[in-house]
């Protein structure tokens, strides 16, 4: 009988952009189970959030993650709107639909090219990145910054999108979309990547459901279920359906997120097409009261605040959870069994944000 | 051949990346960094009460606006709140230092300015 080996699997490791650490029991090359540790990068910002005004924590809970901070700040600003409570203008909806979407066409788009890194294809991460660069120089002309924004505001957003920006919006969203028809087959249809990747950290639907997770790791075991479904923002009136694989391996969530980024495409061509003129914020009056949990669909998965306040400038408590915590249970679950060079794609497969998990 | 052509391709063309901030002007609509115009501030602090990240101290008897760029999120906020239009985003990188005084001691912008 082979003896058992722990090998510490990070938490500083090349493929991974950020600190997670997982205790892997070897036996010979295969992983037998699969420990996980965090709390390298916790920033205690939840305990900040108490101590700023309501109306600064926008700020705040855009910083919990640099990818998708838009999203935060729209879950947050959400929350807040229930309480107060604050009609948001419809335009304001539509253009917090056109950054969130943006916003997740450029994470999928990073998420492809570390994917394609973590198996050594470094010149496909290359066209993904540069791809991305693109939607990079929209957020830059039409909200002013490239990664963290601040257009979201508590009432609607800060900025409007000018009609050339708009054209300029569309233009580019066609040549990325251009782009991306060269760049993916590249990574779904090559012999040697299909190799690294198909059949590799199976998760079945019944597995997925049972450890609770999220986002593209529950639709690529086939669960149709898409936050934006609940129809925060101006989703409701947008035409979609979640995209959805069966297989529940590598292959099926890196085809998952491939589509998604067609999806958002889309999503933003219907919102430019249905923008309706008016009013970009509303002010908001009063103080928040009371508790309430708002969700948002972000690259990863499902975002999850909770907001208590007691009618005062400052809250009581906030309460973040994040999409990588949730999936953190089911890569746990995937990795036995499975060889040990296949650790880092799946590891990456799941997307894993750990800033934003230990917030 | 095919070689010697991407080679020459590659020696007259213009580079892939974009230089740096100090060499290319900012894209139209950056929001870009703060700047004050104190000839009309009246001293208020409204933009060191609404900057989230505190980067903005107005001490009122002295008239003195002390702003820490490192600080700065660059939100816009102050902007916002400033009601007399003394502070304003300003279309420009902040450009990066290469001497290390500069950016502890000399660069470290702290606006300190008298009344007139």
């Amino acid at each position: 009988m082979a003896l058992k080996t722990v090998i510490p699997f990070g938490p500083q490791h090349p493929v991974l952009p950020e600190p997670i650490q997982l205790k892997l029991v070897m036996k010979d090359e295969v992983v037998q189970e699969a420990i996980p540790h965090i709390g390298y990068v916790h920033r205690g910002i939840e305990k900040a959030a108490e101590k700023m005004d309501y109306v600064q924590n926008v700020f705040l809970v855009e910083r919990i993650c640099g990818i998708c901070s838009f999203l935060h700040a729209l879950c947050y600003c959400e929350a807040i709107e229930k309480l107060l409570p604050c009609e948001v203008p419809p335009r304001a909806r539509y253009l917090r639909v056109i950054w969130g979407e943006l916003h997740r066409l450029q994470s999928q788009h990073l998420w492809l090219g570390l994917f394609a890194d973590a198996f050594g294809y470094e010149s496909l991460f290359m066209e993904f990145w540069r791809n991305r660069e693109r939607v990079m120089d929209l957020f830059e002309k039409t909200a002013g910054s490239r990664i963290i924004i601040s257009t979201c505001c508590i009432g609607g957003v800060r900025r409007d999108i000018s009609d050339e920006h708009l054209e300029e919006i569309l233009q580019t969203l066609k040549e990325v979309e251009r782009a991306l028809d060269h760049s993916i087959p590249a990574l779904l249809e090559d012999y040697t990547v299909r190799k690294r990747i198909v059949g590799k950290g199976v998760l079945t639907a019944e597995k997925a459901v049972e450890l609770g997770a999220v986002g593209p790791v529950l639709r690529a075991s086939g669960i149709a279920e898409d936050t934006r479904m609940t129809g925060y923002a101006a989703y409701d009136e947008l035409d979609f359906k979640p995209v959805v694989e069966t297989a529940g391996d590598c292959y099926a969530r890196a085809k998952v997120r491939a589509l998604e980024c067609y999806q958002g495409i889309e999503l933003i061509r219907q919102a430019i097409q249905r923008l309706p003129d008016g009013e970009i914020a509303a002010r908001p009056r009063g103080r928040p009261n009371g508790r309430v949990v708002t969700r948002v669909e972000q690259p990863r998965g499902e975002l999850l605040y909770m907001v208590a306040a007691n009618g005062s400038q400052k809250l009581e408590r906030m309460r973040v959870r994040t999409p990588t915590f949730a999936n953190v249970p089911p890569l746990v679950a995937m990795l036995p069994g499975c060889e040990f060079a296949d650790v880092p794609v799946i590891t990456l497969s799941i997307d894993p944000c750990i800033s934003c998990t230990e917030r | 051949m095919r070689m010697l052509r991407n080679v020459m391709r590659n020696l007259f063309s213009r580079p892939s990346t974009r230089l740096e901030p100090q060499r290319r002007a900012p894209i139209p609509g950056v929001r870009g960094t703060v700047a004050f115009e104190t000839a009309d501030c009246v001293y208020c602090g409204a933009c060191g009460l609404r900057c989230p990240a505190k980067a903005i101290e107005v001490d009122r008897p002295a008239r003195t606006i002390s702003f820490d760029l490192f600080k700065c999120v660059g939100c816009a906020c102050c902007v916002e709140a400033c009601k007399k239009g003394c502070v304003q985003m300003r279309e420009a990188y902040a450009h990066p230092s290469y001497q290390k005084p500069d950016i502890l001691f000399q660069g470290a912008p702290v606006l300190k300015r008298e009344e007139k």
